[in-house]
């Protein structure tokens, strides 16, 4: 049994080296979730508008051009599901707000909770953002270690930006994610958006689940007089023509459904807004800082006009 | 609990441990153990398909000592208890089938039949526990095995948690005496196994699902790629269905090798087969061989003369397809196979006089040829197997055929050749027992360095946690 255990040591030892070391890099290195968490603690006196949402609104409404102040609370592939969960955890700490931003996207009302592809982030939400995952079950021993819950492959892509940025950061204090420049926007829209449509294709037309989770937050909303501002984020040509027509105005009507059944909803489509031009998408479903401008400045005077 | 599962990875070493240190001085304790473990393994599955395998092991139980014990009714008791296994595998997994062709074949005579399928889920892993029931039934008629009475090493024969899923289907000859003798540890046998179980994630993880990536959207997409890039989808297919099985049959035998037992070898470098015979002795091989103990020679195999066995071998191949799933994919697939196996016959008698065959530099290249023909033709057949219908499966053959099979293909070429250097490397080892037995590199630093080499690659590609193929049979 010795000789067993010393053989499998010799391969196991290096093995839970790189699991160790990853742990304390996931663990020690400042991410966008961990600054989240600790950012929008500093904004529940004064914050106005608060932004969630998936990266469309992380990267496409800078908190900068709105008159008020406003936090970005938006992230990367963050469904209603996190939105939701975020909402109740923050929700009452809030002491001046009067606009939640929910931006409703092709993938947004048809998702399911836990994103296929996207499952490690969960385990991120919980243990950096100190929010309760029911999706996490109580044995899954991944809610422990961050290491294991992403790919080997990942991980190391996550270390080589580091190296090569110094931080895993990018949002600003007002949370708003500032890496999409106008400098380093994609070339190719149509094989990007080739790609990324058949990526957010799920062929699913039951919003139900979602749309519940939408009216729970508009219900809450409403009790703390709070208005809602349901948008649509602009995408480029490329990805509005590849992605079913059927499904985009379903998801239009429904949102307009939801805005005409509460008096304190807004619904703001901007998915086709010819005023976007080439220049200010990044890749064909988000927007640059040009853009981003360009946005958040239609959506300030839209609530201008709505408050 | 998927064994690419991280999961699987603190399940397997609290079981060694438990099993070698806590439960060892006692085998009935350490078979309870065993036992219970099993449930456990076949319960993060499906927990409410639990009391259908303690079920089915009941009726096997029971009917294998009936047939040992009433030896004038024996054959009756056999019937009965192979048409239980039936009966509870064909509700499960053709019942569906049946009454969709039915329905269908009904309308053709202008008639409707008002049944409707049910909403039945396929519980993992019965197509090979019924199948390792009913050998053991068999082999008990034949008087090839003895009946066990004791009821605790006989679940554990059925539901012994690394080959329950997937197989290998294994022969009470082989399993039952391991179960009830005293195991001792070994260390060499451990070791082996910890290889195995590596080469095993290597396949599936690296090998298969790295392939499954592309298969997956060539064959959703077919009729939007061009010829090319479809044949290298076949062939990519081949290569994960290979990974995939393959690897999990080495996770399944190493992890039963660092519990002291020894599983039946279930794949032999099946695509260095040189026909289509050679490859079913090195694909599948627990199940190639029940098909020929079981249904191949009870049928006459190859004794009763020409016709005979052509009509037995279209039978083994049919049931082969239709055991792969309930669908008419498959029954072509199993054809397709019984066609090439009997091609193959008379191709053997037509070459068996051409001496200039096996005389050099003609053999090599002709050996070379027959692996590459081989596989090519198990490629196409495939196309069936993955096809999601006969519908899809057509349609794939004619994209395949069209002028664009010319075209340079919309695929990886550098991740194809990786897959032949994969093969190239099986090639090396051919004389091996497996990929991963170094025993002629006698550098050590080489031979650790190939392991660590392994490990990285499995650790740096996990994560999908892609489930096998062969889980849905």
């Amino acid at each position: 049994m010795k000789y067993f255990f010393n053989k499998a040591s010799f391969f196991l030892i290096p093995i839970l080296l790189v699991w160790m070391g990853l742990e304390i890099f996931y663990r020690t290195t400042p991410n966008n979730y961990s600054v989240k968490a600790r950012e929008v603690q500093k904004h529940y006196q004064s914050c106005e508008i608060l932004i969630l949402g998936n990266s469309h609104a992380y990267y496409g409404l800078n908190p900068e051009f709105f008159q008020i102040p406003t936090y970005n609370f938006a992230n990367i592939s963050q469904n209603l599901y996190f939105d939701k969960l975020l909402f109740d955890k923050h929700i009452h700490n809030f002491k001046k707000l009067k606009w939640v931003i929910l931006n409703i996207e092709y993938t947004t009302l048809s998702h399911t909770d836990d994103i296929e592809g996207e499952t490690w982030r969960k385990y991120f939400y919980q243990s950096q953002m100190g929010i309760e995952v029911d999706l996490i079950p109580f044995y899954d021993v991944r809610q422990y270690s961050l290491s294991v819950s992403r790919p080997l492959k990942n991980s190391l892509n996550t270390i080589e930006q580091y190296i090569e940025k110094q931080t895993l950061v990018d949002c600003n204090e007002s949370g708003w994610g500032y890496s999409y420049t106008n400098e380093n926007s994609s070339t190719n829209m149509e094989y990007v958006a080739e790609i990324v449509t058949k990526k957010h294709e799920d062929h699913s037309l039951d919003f139900s689940q979602n749309l519940n989770k939408i009216e729970a937050i508009i219900e809450q909303c409403k009790q703390r007089n709070i208005q809602v501002l349901l948008i649509s984020m602009p995408v480029h040509k490329t990805y509005a023509e590849r992605v079913n027509s059927h499904k985009v105005s379903k998801i239009h009507q429904s949102a307009e459904k939801v805005a005409k059944k509460y008096d304190n909803v807004f619904y703001l489509n901007l998915f086709s807004d010819t005023t976007f031009m080439d220049s200010d998408f990044f890749d064909p479903d988000h927007l640059n800082h040009q853009g981003a401008k360009k946005c958040t400045q239609i959506v300030n005077a839209f609530m201008n006009q709505n408050n | 609990m998927l064994f690419n599962s991280l999961d699987y990875a603190l399940f397997l070493p609290i079981v060694f441990i438990l099993y070698w240190f806590v439960f060892q001085k006692n085998l009935t304790v350490q078979n309870a153990f065993l036992l219970l473990t099993s449930y456990f393994f076949y319960a993060c599955w499906s927990s409410k398909f639990l009391g259908l395998i303690i079920l089915s092991t009941l009726i096997n139980y029971f009917f294998g000592v009936l047939i040992s014990e009433k030896k004038h009714h024996s054959k009756a008791y056999l019937t009965i208890g192979i048409v239980l296994n039936l009966v509870i595998l064909g509700y499960f997994k053709y019942y569906n089938f049946f009454i969709d062709n039915l329905v269908a074949l009904v309308r053709i005579f202008g008639a409707e039949l008002n049944i409707h399928p049910l909403q039945i889920i396929l519980p993992i892993g019965i197509s090979f526990y019924t199948f390792q029931g009913i050998s053991y039934l068999t082999d008990i008629y034949r008087r090839q095995t003895q009946p066990c009475k004791d009821y605790l090493s006989f679940s554990i024969f059925i539901t012994f948690f690394p080959q329950l899923v997937a197989g290998p289907i294994e022969r009470a000859s082989n399993l039952l005496p391991q179960i009830t003798a005293n195991r001792v540890f070994n260390p060499q046998q451990a070791i082996l196994g910890l290889k195995l179980i590596a080469l095993g994630l290597f396949e599936k993880i690296v090998i298969a699902d790295n392939c499954a990536g592309y298969v997956n959207s060539i064959f959703a997409n077919y009729d939007q790629e061009s010829g090319s890039t479809l044949f290298l989808g076949a062939i990519l297919f081949s290569f994960q269905i290979y990974g995939d099985f393959c690897g999990y049959s080495h996770v399944a035998i190493g992890s039963a090798h660092l519990l002291g037992f020894n599983l039946t070898k279930n794949f032999n470098y099946p695509y260095l087969a040189q026909n289509i015979a050679d490859f079913w002795r090195r694909w599948h091989i627990s199940f190639s061989y029940w098909l020929r103990d079981y249904i191949y020679y009870p049928l006459g195999g190859n004794k009763k003369g020409e016709y005979k066995k052509m009509r037995n071998l279209t039978i083994v191949f049919l049931i082969s397809g239709i055991w792969h799933g309930a669908d008419w994919t498959f029954v072509i697939y199993g054809g397709i196979h019984a066609f090439l196996y009997i091609l193959f016959i008379y191709y053997r008698k037509w070459t068996k006089n051409l001496s200039f065959l096996n005389s050099n530099p003609i053999k090599p290249l002709y050996d070379f040829s027959a692996i590459v023909v081989t596989f090519l033709l198990l490629t196409l057949a495939r196309i069936f197997f993955r096809a999601d219908n006969l519908e899809n499966a057509l349609g794939y053959f004619k994209q395949l055929s069209a002028s664009s099979l010319f075209e340079k293909p919309d695929i990886s070429r550098l991740f194809v050749a990786l897959m032949f250097g994969f093969l190239f490397l099986e090639w090396i080892q051919r004389n091996k027992d497996h990929l991963l037995d170094l025993s002629n590199i006698k550098n050590k630093l080489i031979r650790y360095s190939i392991y660590f080499i392994i490990l990285f690659l499995i650790f740096y590609n996990v994560g999908n946690n892609q489930s096998f193929i062969y889980f849905q049979f």
